[in-house]
């Protein structure tokens, strides 16, 4: 069951449509976040989103709904003029990015995001900088990343710059994995990639839904990424508009993704 | 017709700009880390070098310290002015626009020239110690040991800084700092606490380099621009790619100078090294901006 967001009262801790009470206390969430760069503007008025813990949380919506503004809001890249964001109940609006890590938060940004004049070895290395006190530590979580990604021992010494644009995306995977997080966030994953390194790409995210970590992820791709949610929201001018549960929305997708042709 | 006496007379300009522009190199490392890495174009690097000439003047004054020691001193000095000046101006004013940065870096120039007036006054200051004319002398090539020194701490840190560059976890999240702010700052990175670093580390080199400067040649408070030419310079020439690149842009400035000392009147070497800047402007032909994207 789809429901639209007029049909509830704002405010989070509510119950789901599914008659489940979403647990606000557990999982990733936002409350009544208002935020905007410049004063007149705002790009997210009053929306509240949750990312369930172990599950796929989907947020769509058309260009300039406010999709990549609430993922850098829950990351903290910027901060909302009101509104909370909650990390399993203990509020977490004000805690820097580079703090996010150690709470088991991660973000896959849009877009290339390697650090192209350093190898990929070096890249990884980035990726464990809560580790680098513990040498050991870090050297197992690298070998850990190799072992996952057997590629890119291959590629260890080359400078990430020299990659192609899907090898760098496994690049940017990996050294989000080195902190190994619980609650990852990902955005448009497959701006700019070849269909075939696309599929790849989904079904890495397939493979972390597997291994129960929390994911909320924002997607052009609107196919895909409802073929992998759980529970999908959706933006429309900046505001909550429809949300629900993955079956809800295999049926309607064809009249969402044309009604958002028009914006 | 090549005389010996012009071979050894080229030999000397040879070895004189290489020491040289070891020390050129010293006094545009902080300049090329504060603008590849952070995009602050410092225009108060150079009355830092002239702080550090002062640095050592006093100390030598008042507890006759040597300023190969005083080169030791300046780094604990210089680091906390620099870390003093990131974090309660450039901090405020980085995330605005580079024009702003700049202006505010200006005055910082024009402050600390004055207090450099008030306390030293304009008067042209030297620093003798014993080992000031002496020289060293191979097959009639004379090598001033003040400069012999100068190059070695020169060398010496740029060896130093290109390692921890390339080879610490420290510098390797510097450099990735440089290369993409954002993706440093997701990866853990705290990006303030390492900017806070990176100048620190970028105004103990200009502390150095104005000791090392203090060593070989006569200053004043008001003389530095000379040197944020320079610094300047060095840094177009070499971009913003790497350590190695400014060394060998240092170099080759230090060698276009005694060289062209060599072949033409004194007065024409400063027209030979803006010309060549222009000409470097011109080949790159995005100046200090497109250096930028190059960072380290």
């Amino acid at each position: 069951m789809m429901r639209h967001a007029a049909d509830v009262p704002a405010g989070s801790g509510r119950p789901s449509p599914n008659g489940l009470v979403a647990d606000t206390s557990a999982g990733l969430s936002m409350r009544g976040v208002t935020a905007g760069y410049y004063s007149h503007d705002l790009v997210l008025n009053n929306v509240s989103l949750l990312a369930r813990p172990g599950k796929v949380t989907v947020l769509l919506g058309p260009n300039g709904s406010g999709k990549s503004t609430a993922l850098r809001i829950l990351y903290g890249l910027l901060r909302p003029r009101s509104g909370q964001v909650l990390l399993d109940g203990r509020e977490i609006t004000a805690v820097p990015p580079h703090r996010r890590l150690a709470l088991g938060m991660a973000l896959l940004p849009q877009g290339r995001s390697v650090f192209p004049e350093l190898t990929v070895q070096e890249n990884l290395e980035i990726g464990g900088w809560l580790l680098m006190r513990d040498r050991r530590r870090l050297s197992a979580a690298l070998e850990a990343i190799y072992a996952r990604y057997p590629l890119l021992k291959e590629w260890r010494q080359k400078q990430a710059g020299s990659l192609s644009g899907g090898q760098q995306r496994l690049v940017e995977i990996g050294r989000m994995m080195m902190a190994s997080p619980r609650v990852i966030l990902i955005d448009e994953p497959s701006v700019g990639l070849a269909p075939v390194i696309v599929d790849q790409v989904y079904e890495e995210i397939a493979r972390l839904k597997e291994e129960q970590r929390t994911i909320l992820l924002v997607d052009q791709n609107v196919r895909a990424a409802v073929a992998l949610a759980d529970y999908v929201y959706t933006l429309e001018y900046g505001r909550n508009n429809l949300e629900g549960e993955r079956g809800a929305f295999e049926d309607r997708l064809e009249a969402l993704i044309k009604s958002w042709l028009r914006f | 017709m090549l005389t010996t006496i012009s071979l050894s007379l080229l030999v000397q300009a040879l070895i004189n700009g290489l020491l040289l522009g070891l020390v050129y190199t010293l006094i545009s490392l902080g300049l090329s880390l504060t603008l590849g890495i952070m995009g602050v174009v410092n225009v108060a690097h150079s009355t830092l070098i002239m702080l550090g000439s002062y640095l050592a003047l006093e100390l030598l004054q008042r507890l006759g310290l040597d300023p190969i020691i005083s080169a030791v001193v300046a780094v604990p000095v210089f680091f906390l002015i620099g870390v003093l000046l990131e974090r309660l101006l450039i901090s405020r004013v980085a995330r605005t626009s580079q024009t702003t940065g700049l202006l505010v870096l200006f005055g910082v120039l024009v402050v600390i020239e004055g207090a450099a007036i008030l306390r030293w006054t304009t008067d042209t200051q030297v620093l003798t110690v014993s080992y000031t004319n002496a020289s060293l002398t191979l097959d009639g090539i004379a090598i001033a040991v003040p400069r012999l020194i100068a190059a070695v701490i020169a060398l010496a840190l740029v060896v130093l800084l290109d390692t921890f560059l390339r080879s610490t976890l420290y510098g390797k999240a510097i450099r990735a700092m440089a290369q993409n702010r954002d993706a440093a700052r997701i990866s853990g990175i705290d990006t303030d606490r390492l900017s806070l670093l990176v100048f620190g580390l970028a105004t103990a080199t200009a502390g150095i380099g104005g000791v090392v400067l203090a060593m070989i040649f006569p200053f004043d408070p008001q003389d530095h621009y000379r040197w944020l030419a320079w610094a300047f310079l060095v840094v177009v020439i070499g971009g913003l790619g790497s350590i190695r690149n400014t060394l060998l842009a240092g170099l080759l400035i230090g060698l276009i100078e005694t060289v062209s000392s060599i072949l033409f009147p004194f007065q024409y070497v400063y027209f030979i090294v803006y010309l060549l800047l222009v000409v470097a402007l011109l080949v790159r032909g995005q100046g200090l901006a497109g250096s930028q994207s190059r960072a380290l």
